[in-house]
């Protein structure tokens, strides 16, 4: 494997020799790439929503209208990072399955997964998690509704702004609406192989 | 796309006239037609008898060599520093794109880059070298302008369209999906006649959806290709190069 | 006269496929171009710009390519090299084999189709499972991907509806919204019973040894919590030199593909999972794929290393929409395969050499291409080495032109030329020995010859006669006429 990386690395060198000089890196504004919208606003949240909203993604201000929605759906069975679930137990009545270890082998049984944000942008509607603040990979992917625990001031206003704060971390994941494909003749389908309902509830 | 052509013409305003293969073979009313727009904003023309093509097909062919002979000899017949102005986008994109990359090697490149640099397409020299911006007499005519592939990333569209806009009777429609070629692409017609023709046919669909009264051009291969394609299926359309316009446009206003 | 491979392909495709390649490839092109001015007052400089870096990336492989492989080092990757396709193989065989496993989920990599490894590891007993919906589809039907986003834009509902009865995947049905579903409850177990995640990469950052993996579909997500193991598979040009510069490439990435603002799912991968994560790879491996990067590198078309694979050049290119990809015979179809595949074609340039020659030149790739690719000019540069070097898939319908240039070059043979063509005017075309204007007259009329008109016209002129209302005359003249 050693001999392919020499030859790979001294034919990028006799490729590169002929140039007289190399392409210079240019510097670029990062205003460049922001949404009008996005700059100069105080509060994100009212942008972040109305963003999350055009991809189809679901912005919750309240517990209440969260619990109000599972039911409604009957999306009963679901599981929480159980560092969350204190804070949110008391809003969920009886008649509710959460289990706070996600059981992989019960892939099915789960219909709505509870984790906590990194992060969200305000101008794609973007949530932000991560391998050290989420609980559970699966736990955030299988369910058919993903919820994530949002704080105001974790959104970041653009996507710039978001990479220069990109966490420490193995895995991070920005996720703007839900899973969806138009492989089949272009149509749009929501859930593919994650959730097919994205939310964001915001707690503060 | 090199937009190296930007000399300007001098006070006595002599330009030479590129009138490119194809208005010597079929499109001479077209060639006339610049003389006659450019001697009436005062321009002096030569046509330097010597001149042929551009080079063109065999470049796109693959063939630089023959044709760099062929540009060799436009740059010879074009000796001197006048501005040449081509009423071809294409064949103007040739001489200021084109050429330098099929000399980029070659030790006669700087004859060909000071080619490059004083070639105009006719609409672009109009508005950007003389500095013209409207267009006056008539023309009773709702027209549709053709987008010649090869005028992307020059002025030549935007010249024409100021120009058309601002003659006496003229309306401008638009045509659906203007970024699409017509399929001419040079050689590309006859070896890839069945792409070519189905390009030709979303074209002129295009264009008479929005039922003009008459196509405008800035490039004749195109005008070749629709023209003889909408002929052929036997419901024929009426094209007209932009010089041809802007002149006839002075002649139904006794201004020519 | 012999017409291009490509364009007898188009001739004969089935009506359906045309009409859904057409279709598909056209709502592509005109989302993305809507989406991308609505939100950019100037997205040409975004286009440039983007352009530039990834132009400094590939000039600037020899130190980026050791600086990447120590940050990925120490972020606890095992970084592999392959120089080759059966390098490439090999080294993800030896990885699975060093660890015993035998079932790979594959999220969308065009790296893995161009070293056939599907086809490489099934030989050694290795399973592999495509992921995507689009290419979930091809697999099951031994199929070609022909589109470098979407890979299925040539199939029907009801040819994908019948592939699933034949799979066992639910009695026939053609609702896209079920077909999803029954892909969505097939494959989620597989992704648990797989031992390796097998993906490629959008990008990788030199700054931090991020490495940047988009989806929409989510299913490179779920094979990167299912699995153990994941093994990247990337090509030495995906580079990028700093974090910041994903900013204005993620933008123009997910824009370009699929006319949204950012892919659904973006991840950010620079190493195994945390400790505490329950969930995904305790191991990573990151494969450098060179298989002709580097002689496309010495090429004089290296800029289409810069391409970052959104298929936006496929989208708007006419005789992509008229053709389908599998005309082009090769992994990467449309305006960037036909400069791509043949260089990478390696000695067997030859058989793909007409591929450059599927193009009018008419320039939409170039105006669409978020990395500002000239891929017009990519084109003639290969046409060109196609002639020098004899190609005959090249040569195929193109008229010679020596005679031509002689012609060309010698202003009295030229004039006398002028004054003989008049003879089209007389003489049907199938009477005479010239195929180009046979090959034209098939589909269009000529118009009628005028050669030498203009001179004698110029010639015979009065200067002056014909402008009489130059601007520096003065205006009465009109009167006096
Ligand atoms: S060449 Fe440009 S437009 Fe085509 S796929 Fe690559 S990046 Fe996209």
């Amino acid at each position: 494997m050693n001999s392919s990386r020499e030859q790979i690395l001294s034919r990028v060198n006799a490729a590169l020799a002929p140039l007289a000089q190399r392409a210079a890196l240019p510097d670029w504004d990062r205003e460049m790439v922001i949404l009008r919208q996005a700059q100069g606003l105080t509060d994100a949240w009212p942008l972040f929503a109305e963003r999350m909203k055009a991809v189809n993604g679901t912005p919750l201000t309240s517990v209440a209208e969260l619990v109000a929605l599972l039911e409604k759906n009957n999306w009963k069975h679901g599981y929480c990072d159980p560092a969350l679930w204190p804070s949110l137990a008391a809003a969920f009545p009886a008649g509710f399955t959460v289990e706070t270890t996600y059981d992989r082998t019960r892939l099915d049984d789960y219909s709505f997964g509870i984790t906590a944000a990194a992060g969200a942008i305000a101008e794609t509607g973007t949530l932000v998690i991560s391998d050290r603040g989420t609980s559970s990979r699966l736990g955030a992917l299988a369910p058919w509704v993903h919820i994530v625990v949002l704080r105001r001031n974790q959104i970041y206003h653009d996507i710039p702004a978001a990479i220069a704060a990109l966490p420490q971390d193995p895995n991070v994941i920005w996720i703007t609406g839900p899973s969806k494909t138009a492989d089949v003749e272009g149509i749009l389908i929501e859930g593919v192989h994650g959730p097919g309902k994205q939310i964001a509830l915001l707690v503060d | 796309m090199n937009l190296a052509h930007r000399q300007l013409p001098g006070a006595d305003k002599r330009v030479q006239l590129m009138a490119t293969c194809l208005c010597d073979a079929f499109y001479a009313d077209v060639a006339r037609a610049t003389v006659e727009v450019l001697e009436h904003l005062g321009c002096q023309v030569e046509f330097p008898e010597g001149q042929t093509c551009c080079g063109q097909p065999a470049f796109n062919g693959g063939d630089w060599p023959a044709s760099r002979r062929v540009v060799r000899h436009t740059v010879k017949t074009f000796a001197g520093d006048l501005p040449v102005i081509v009423p071809s986008g294409s064949c103007a994109a040739m001489m200021f794109h084109g050429a330098l990359l099929e000399f980029e090697k070659e030790p006669d490149l700087p004859e060909v880059q000071q080619l490059a640099h004083r070639t105009w397409e006719l609409a672009d020299f109009i508005v950007n070298a003389l500095g013209v911006k409207t267009w006056p007499g008539k023309f009773d005519a709702t027209i549709a302008l053709h987008r010649a592939c090869h005028t992307r990333g020059t002025k030549t569209c935007d010249s024409a369209v100021a120009l058309l806009t601002s003659i006496p009777g003229i309306k401008l429609v638009t045509v659906g999906e203007v970024e699409q070629c017509c399929g001419f692409g040079g050689t590309f017609s006859v070896s890839f006649p069945n792409v070519s023709a189905s390009m030709g046919e979303l074209k002129l669909e295009h264009i008479r959806a929005a039922k003009p009264d008459l196509l405008v051009s800035p490039d004749m291969s195109c005008m070749m290709h629709l023209g003889g394609l909408a002929e052929k299926e036997g419901h024929p359309i009426k094209i007209q190069h932009v010089a041809q316009v802007l002149r006839d446009a002075l002649k139904n206003a006794g201004l020519l | 006269m012999a017409t291009q491979l490509i364009d007898q392909f188009a001739k004969n495709l089935a009506a359906d496929t045309q009409a859904a390649v057409y279709d598909g490839s056209k709502k592509g092109h005109e989302k993305r171009t809507k989406l991308l001015f609505d939100t950019y007052a100037d997205p040409n400089r975004l286009r440039e710009l983007a352009g530039e870096i990834k132009q400094h990336v590939i000039e600037n492989l020899d130190t980026f390519l050791p600086a990447v492989e120590a940050k990925l080092q120490s972020n606890g990757v095992k970084v592999h090299w392959a120089s080759s396709a059966e390098d490439a193989c090999a080294a993800v065989l030896g990885i699975m084999q060093a660890r015993g496993d035998k079932k790979i989920v594959k999220s969308k990599t065009m790296v893995s189709e161009e070293i056939e490894l599907e086809h490489y590891l099934d030989k050694h007993g290795i399973e592999t499972l495509e992921t995507d919906l689009g290419e979930f589809i091809v697999q099951i039907d031994h199929d070609h991907p022909s589109h470098i986003v979407k890979p299925i834009i040539h199939k029907n509902r009801r040819e994908i509806a019948k592939s699933f009865e034949r799979e066992g995947l639910g009695a026939y049905n053609d609702d896209p919204e079920t077909i999803t579903r029954r892909a969505r409850q097939f494959l989620r177990h597989k992704y648990l019973a797989a031992d390796v995640a097998l993906t490629g990469a959008n990008f990788v950052s030199v700054e931090s040894g991020r490495m940047v993996i988009v989806t929409n579909e989510g299913n490179s997500r779920f094979c990167l919590a299912g699995t153990k193991c994941h093994i990247a598979l990337i090509g030495i040009e995906k580079l990028v030199p700093h974090d910041r510069d994903l900013g204005l490439l993620l933008n123009l990435l997910g824009r370009s593909a699929t006319a949204q603002q950012l892919t659904v799912y973006t991840e950010f991968i620079s190493g195994p999972k945390s400790a505490g994560q329950p969930d995904g790879p305790e191991e990573m491996h990151v494969v450098f794929v060179d298989n002709g990067r580097t002689d496309v590198l010495a090429s004089e078309c290296k800029e289409i290393l810069r391409c970052i694979r959104c298929g936006a050049c496929l989208n708007v290119c006419p005789v992509y929409r008229q053709a389908s990809g599998h005309a082009y015979r090769s992994v990467y179809p449309g305006p960037v395969g036909a400069v791509l595949s043949p260089l990478l074609a390696g000695k067997k340039f030859p058989e793909l050499a007409d591929l450059p020659k599927a193009s009018s030149l008419c320039g939409a790739c170039n105006e669409v291409c978020p990395v500002n690719i000239p891929i017009p000019d990519l084109l003639l540069r290969l046409r060109e080495k196609g002639k020098r070097e004899g190609a005959k898939l090249a040569a195929a319908g193109t008229p010679p032109m020596g005679a031509w240039s002689l012609l060309a070059s010698q202003p009295a043979a030229w004039k006398t030329a002028l004054f003989g063509g008049k003879i089209i005017n007389y003489l049907p075309t199938k009477w005479l020995p010239i195929p180009p204007l046979r090959a034209w007259e098939a589909k269009r009329t000529l118009p009628e010859w005028k050669g030498g008109e203009f001179r004698s016209w110029f010639r015979n002129r009065k200067v002056g006669a014909v402008a009489p209302n130059r601007p520096d005359r003065k205006p009465e003249s009109k009167e006096g006429r």
